[in-house]
């Protein structure tokens, strides 16, 4: 009786050994999906906290930042095969904001199915785009205009709004800065980037991959360009960078400061 | 520390005042503590615990056990630098039943329930339930028959199964955080095992090496399969039919990268070695042990998570 059992318990063992190895893929790659673009912004090595967190540049200058805007826009996916998929430009400019969920991640929806290994956009409003006039903007130009991602319409979008006070060996109390890209007389600013994704992105009519960005905002005045808040805080009254010369820098700055940490395939 | 001497002279003392049934033949033997400390688990948050846990036993006897075991961990919740380090705990309780079918073949079954908590910065989460179940088969392939002998040897393999009874939800594993906060892999996973024992008068050494082949759950996830090595010294100290069995060694673990959709997941993979150390009592069916595991060295998550220490406590019944 005893030993009975045992061989049933061994032939029970065995047999789920043998029948357990079944792997049922979903190789269906088909139909369309989401994609889900989060934009995480940091300072440097560190998560970005609003307002209390000193941030230490290159030259000894300490920011609190208090706001952070930038326009993303023209979004392409390309897949393993090196085919790419332009996201409909009627859907493809989107604020991202520090300050709120909404303006963290951005869903992209009919999204052919495939493995996207890079994605590239622009930030700003492309020259196209605002040459279409304001009656082609659609509801855009509202949203940039209550978001106060907009100047007049004749001067155009901000691409990028940073802003917040700063001290430095030379300026000891808090002093506001701001920080406002978007063209000029001479230049347009606008830039695209294309950054590659460690683990390719699956979109599946059952898989949304959420592709999670870091923006280090340390490059807007601390990447390749060095660029002093103190020398541009004109009669103490603050730094105030919205034109001039040091925006293409900034510009120039602001195209390496994205990079895809992670992705999810959830 | 200090703590842990002050519970193992109490336990000790405790296990010796208990027992006091006389029997003329202990069924205890400490062949049967060296399985029993061996409390391996499986990818840094136990989400299977016990694949590799003392199955490769010499002992010929039926017996039923109880185990507690803890696990503490600190992970980074976030992938920043100033992320905040949170607490994990993964608490076991494991019931286990060994039964030999016949001389050189035994069965062994394990049923793990974890109750786990972790402090996110969203707030204390916790679950709690049945782990995933294990049934092993092990073969005694070689065995010193003579009592004379100045080394005594015995070599054991096995194998079997890790049936996919804990619960794997899939938004446990969300963001960037410890993965293996779960009770259980979701997958039907396939233990391998060896133990080598190597004896002189009361002084032996027992080396093991596991091998946990992890295959993908219905969601599409895979943990990485685990290696885990350790040996152990132990010596027994028997003193009128009352067993004391101090021991001592190292215990390492080793886990590959997991998989989500056949894509590697990053920073998943990782090693960790432990010291380990502890102390069995026994006397006539009954026997209680105790035993700690501190890190020497790891790397674990790519440094996102950090093992600061397990221990256990453990009471088997000879049947």
């Amino acid at each position: 009786m005893k030993n009975t059992l045992y061989r049933a318990l061994a032939i029970v063992t065995l047999s789920i050994s043998l029948f357990s190895c079944s792997n049922d893929d979903d190789n269906n790659v088909s139909g369309n999906g989401k994609l889900i673009l989060e934009f995480d912004n940091a300072y440097g090595a560190n998560d970005l906290i609003l307002n209390t967190q000193g941030n230490v540049t290159s030259n000894n200058e300490v920011l609190k930042i208090s706001l952070v805007k930038y326009i993303i826009s023209n979004v392409v996916l390309t897949k393993a095969d090196g085919s790419t998929f332009t996201y409909p430009k009627s859907k493809s400019y989107f604020i991202a904001d520090e300050s709120s969920a909404a303006g963290r991640e951005f869903e992209l929806t009919d999204v052919p199915a495939g493995d996207y290994v890079k994605v590239k956009f622009g930030i700003g409003v492309d020259k196209a785009q605002w040459e279409l006039g304001a009656a082609g903007q659609d509801d855009f130009l509202a949203q940039a205009d209550a978001a106060g991602m907009m100047w007049t319409w004749a001067a155009g979008y901000k691409f990028l709004a940073f802003e917040g006070t700063f001290t430095s060996p030379t300026v000891t109390t808090a002093t506001p800065f701001m920080i406002h890209t978007g063209k000029t007389g001479t230049d347009y600013n606008y830039t695209e980037v294309t950054v590659d994704m460690p683990t390719k992105a699956l979109v599946r009519t059952t898989i949304t991959p959420e592709v999670h960005l870091i923006t280090d905002l340390s490059k807007i005045i601390d990447g390749k360009n060095k660029i002093k808040l103190s020398d541009n805080n004109t009669n103490g009254m603050g730094a105030m960078i919205m034109g001039g010369t040091n925006l293409p820098l900034i510009t120039e700055n602001i195209s390496a400061m994205f990079r895809v940490d992670h992705v999810h395939n959830d | 520390m200090k703590k842990l001497v002050v519970i193992c002279t109490f336990l000790v003392g405790f296990s010796a005042f208990s027992f006091t049934e006389k029997d003329s033949i202990s069924a205890f033997t400490f062949h049967r503590l060296e399985m029993m400390e061996d409390f391996d688990c499986d990818a840094c948050g136990c989400s299977a615990s016990g694949g590799s846990m003392g199955f490769s036993s010499m002992l010929n006897n039926n017996f039923v056990g109880v185990r507690y075991f803890k696990q503490s961990y600190t992970s980074r919740d976030g992938i920043f630098a100033n992320s905040p380090w949170i607490d994990e705990n993964f608490n076991t309780i494991q019931a286990w039943a060994r039964i030999p079918v016949t001389e050189k073949i035994q069965i062994s079954a394990l049923v793990p329930y974890h109750f786990h908590e972790r402090q996110l910065t969203a707030g204390t989460q916790s679950i709690e339930g049945l782990g995933d179940i294990t049934i092993m088969g092990l073969y005694t392939i070689y065995e010193t028959q003579k009592d004379s002998t100045v080394f005594s040897h015995k070599l054991n393999i096995g194998g079997g199964v890790k049936l996919p009874t804990g619960k794997f939800k899939e938004t446990n594993n969300l963001g960037t955080i410890n993965q293996s906060f779960q009770l259980g892999t979701g997958s039907w996973d396939f233990p391998l095992v060896t133990e080598y024992v190597i004896k002189h008068n009361n002084l032996g050494l027992n080396t093991t090496l596991n091998y946990i082949i992890k295959t993908e759950n219905s969601k599409n996830y895979q943990y990485g399969d685990q290696f885990n090595y350790a040996g152990t010294f132990f010596y027994l100290f028997d003193i009128n039919n009352f067993q004391i069995v101090p021991q001592a060694g190292l215990a390492g673990e080793v886990y590959q990268t997991n998989k989500q959709h056949n894509l590697d997941l990053p920073n998943t993979a990782g090693d960790i070695l432990f010291g380990k150390f502890g102390v069995e009592a026994g006397k006539d069916r009954f026997s209680i042990g105790i035993n700690a595991m501190l890190p020497i060295q790891q790397n674990l998550s790519n440094g996102n998570m950090e093992a600061n220490y397990r221990w256990s406590i453990n009471l088997n019944y000879t049947l």
